[in-house]
């Protein structure tokens, strides 16, 4: 008889329990900022923290609620349009970094240029700068252009910004690709414009959907931009939220907690729709077939 | 008539030639096996027929036609690749279903003709499935589908065998000489097999360094290479060459383990100044154990090493230090020991004579 084993893919308790603790730990201050969301403000902010208390659903409220009394002051949050600018900026951005991006990755890695190397590296150098070092001559572009505060403005550069990584990962994506089912493509009878949307695009879903979810994270969470191009009206989460903080009777952190957790909701459904094709996409390459 | 006419092909890749003044004709129907090494132009022999790549000079006339500039795209000829190159995204039925769909073949249309390849080929229950999930078998049978399914002209296969295990490339090898004979379609096979080479070609041109050496039957090519080139590639186990000098107004042959005279050459040498360096070549099956009344030049020879390969045993020999292969039906070659002394014969009316420098047969 063969000696007993273990079927493959299934660890030990204690691999089990350490795997556990470790994704513990990194979960850890999410679960305080989901807590915190249903705190009161008293709860919120005792000390020792309270880790049993009654939940509340009053920081949501006033996260949507246009004005609420806070003391003798009315303030009001507006955050329905914030989170609608958020998700229409980031969508419309990634949509545009990837249209472009994964057509010129394509002509990267089908029709390459003399000095294509070259370019490739200069469209990486462009995320090399400190986005601290740009934000100067940009801002005063856009003052000049009048695209400051509108949405095109900070689509366009959101849309700008994805667009080396685009390139890049979809230029890796295309480079797998073998050239022979091309070849083949092409004397069934496809002309290059078919192979494209026919045989070449289907075969890179995965690392389009990788890219989309890198691309809308990167543009959902940026910060200093949106602090300086966005106007009242164009605002993104970030800044809002950034802004909710002060004010006389201090951090409402139960509102910021609301804020966040509602802020977190659709990166995580984006990634749980995804995550098939989102590891597909980035293990690429790194199997050998 | 589709016949195909290829002359003068040159492909260059940098300082790389790969065809350099490739010519051949292939007739109407036939199975015409292109055989060389690798890196000899046969991948680049294809590719440049079927429009994928662009030459810097020669012409490629197809049915009377000259296609040399046609696109890709409706020179109906269909290419079998060595990777099969199936469509990982499509399901099989959409794999074999993709040439009629881009030619505007209406769909009731479509779905018999698919049915009719499937069937042919026994992958209709692999059809609803993705073709990475079929064996390499049946990825073969698939490629072959949907090279067949929008009837071309002109079959071209790179290698198709390579990717599958030995038992399949015999079946596959049955299978393509069934689907030729079935179907009088006109083949162009690339492969460094001699044995696919041998036993599937009508006729077979054999490639070295992007040039036709000789093009001819399988039988052709056995008894009469034009070329010590040829002799190595074609026949198993490999024709003896053994590298020597003539003498005496190149009446006879001087071999590290004597002199022959008398061989079917020896008229065609006479023109040549004694001393020039020659190949002698004899087949394995052209040694036999000295045995009875002499019937040709006999040596002295040790066994080296004994392979038996089931029905047959080659024996590697040492003759005055010259390595001699030789082979034996199996229950001759039994009482053979390696460290044995063995008396050898020579059939020297089968043996062959190339000029050292050039490879040229002399006879």
């Amino acid at each position: 008889m063969a000696a007993q084993r273990r079927p493959i893919g299934e660890a030990g308790w204690g691999r089990t329990l350490g795997a556990g603790i470790v994704a513990f730990v990194y979960f850890f201050p999410v679960l305080w900022i989901i807590l915190t969301a249903f705190k009161t403000y008293s709860d919120a902010l005792a000390i020792p923290p309270v880790w049993l208390f009654t939940p509340t659903l009053e920081n949501f409220v006033q996260v949507f609620s246009r004005s609420y009394s806070a003391g003798a002051e009315a303030v009001a949050t507006g955050f329905d349009r914030f989170f609608f600018n958020s998700i229409f900026i980031a969508g419309s951005s990634v949509l545009i970094a990837l249209v472009v991006g994964t057509l010129a990755a394509y002509g990267f890695s089908r029709f390459p240029l003399r000095g294509n190397d070259t370019y490739l590296f200069i469209i990486l150098t462009t995320r090399m700068m400190p986005a601290i070092v740009v934000i100067i001559p940009i801002f005063l572009m856009f003052q000049i252009t009048g695209l400051a505060g509108t949405y095109l403005g900070i689509i366009l550069l959101y849309a700008v910004f994805n667009l080396p990584f685009t390139i890049w990962m979809m230029k890796s994506f295309f480079d797998e690709l073998s050239p022979d089912v091309e070849d083949a493509a092409r004397m069934d009878g496809s002309s290059e414009v078919r192979l494209f949307f026919k045989i070449c695009l289907p075969q890179v879903v995965a690392g389009i959907a990788a890219t989309a979810v890198f691309g809308l994270i990167l543009t959902w969470n940026e910060f200093l931009f949106a602090l300086l191009l966005t106007g009242v009206e164009t605002r993104t989460i970030p800044v809002a939220m950034a802004q909710t903080i002060g004010g006389d009777i201090g951090v409402r952190w139960g509102l910021l907690a609301a804020i966040e957790t509602l802020f977190l909701i659709p990166v995580i459904v984006v990634v749980f729709v995804l995550q098939n094709h989102l590891l597909r996409g980035v293990t690429f390459g790194t199997i050998k077939r | 008539m589709s016949d195909l006419r290829v002359s003068g092909l040159v492909k260059r890749y940098g300082k790389v030639t790969a065809l350099d003044g490739l010519s051949f004709e292939v007739a109407a129907g036939e199975f015409f096996c292109l055989l060389g090494p690798s890196a000899a132009g046969k991948t680049t022999a294809l590719r440049a027929i079927s429009g994928l790549e662009r030459l810097q000079a020669g012409a490629i006339r197809f049915g009377g036609r000259d296609i040399t500039e046609a696109p890709v795209q409706g020179r109906g000829i269909a290419m079998i690749f060595q990777t099969f190159a199936l469509y990982p995204h499509l399901t099989v039925r959409e794999n074999l279903a993709y040439p009629l769909r881009e030619a505007g073949v209406e769909a009731g249309e479509i779905a018999r003709r698919v049915g009719e390849v499937a069937e042919k080929l026994r992958i209709g229950h692999t059809l609803e499935r993705k073709p990475t999930t079929a064996s390499g078998g049946e990825q073969q049978r698939i490629a072959i589908g949907r090279a067949l399914v929008r009837r071309p002209q002109l079959l071209l296969l790179d290698e198709p065998l390579t990717n599958l295990d030995a038992k399949l490339r015999h079946d596959t090898r049955a299978e393509f000489k069934r689907l030729h004979r079935e179907l009088g379609m006109t083949m162009l096979y690339a492969t460094p097999d001699e044995l696919e080479a041998l036993s599937m070609g009508q006729r077979i041109g054999v490639l070295r360094a992007g040039r036709m050496v000789q093009v001819g039957t399988p039988d052709e090519l056995f008894e009469r290479p034009d070329d010590s080139f040829v002799a190595a590639q074609v026949g198993s186990p490999k024709m003896n060459l053994i590298e020597g000098r003539s003498v005496r107004d190149g009446r006879r042959i001087a071999l590290p383990f004597g002199e022959l005279e008398g061989g079917p050459w020896a008229a065609a040498l006479a023109a040549f100044p004694a001393g020039t360096g020659i190949l002698f070549g004899v087949r394995p099956s052209d040694i036999v154990p000295a045995e009875g009344e002499p019937r040709g030049p006999r040596l002295a020879s040790e066994v080296h090493l004994t392979e038996p390969l089931g029905d047959v045993t080659v024996l590697d020999l040492v003759a005055n230090g010259v390595p001699l292969r030789m082979v034996l039906p199996e229950e001759r070659a039994v009482r053979y020991r390696e460290g044995d002394h063995l008396q050898v014969e020579l059939r020297l009316e089968n043996s062959h004579l190339f000029a050292l420098d050039t490879g040229t047969a002399i006879r």
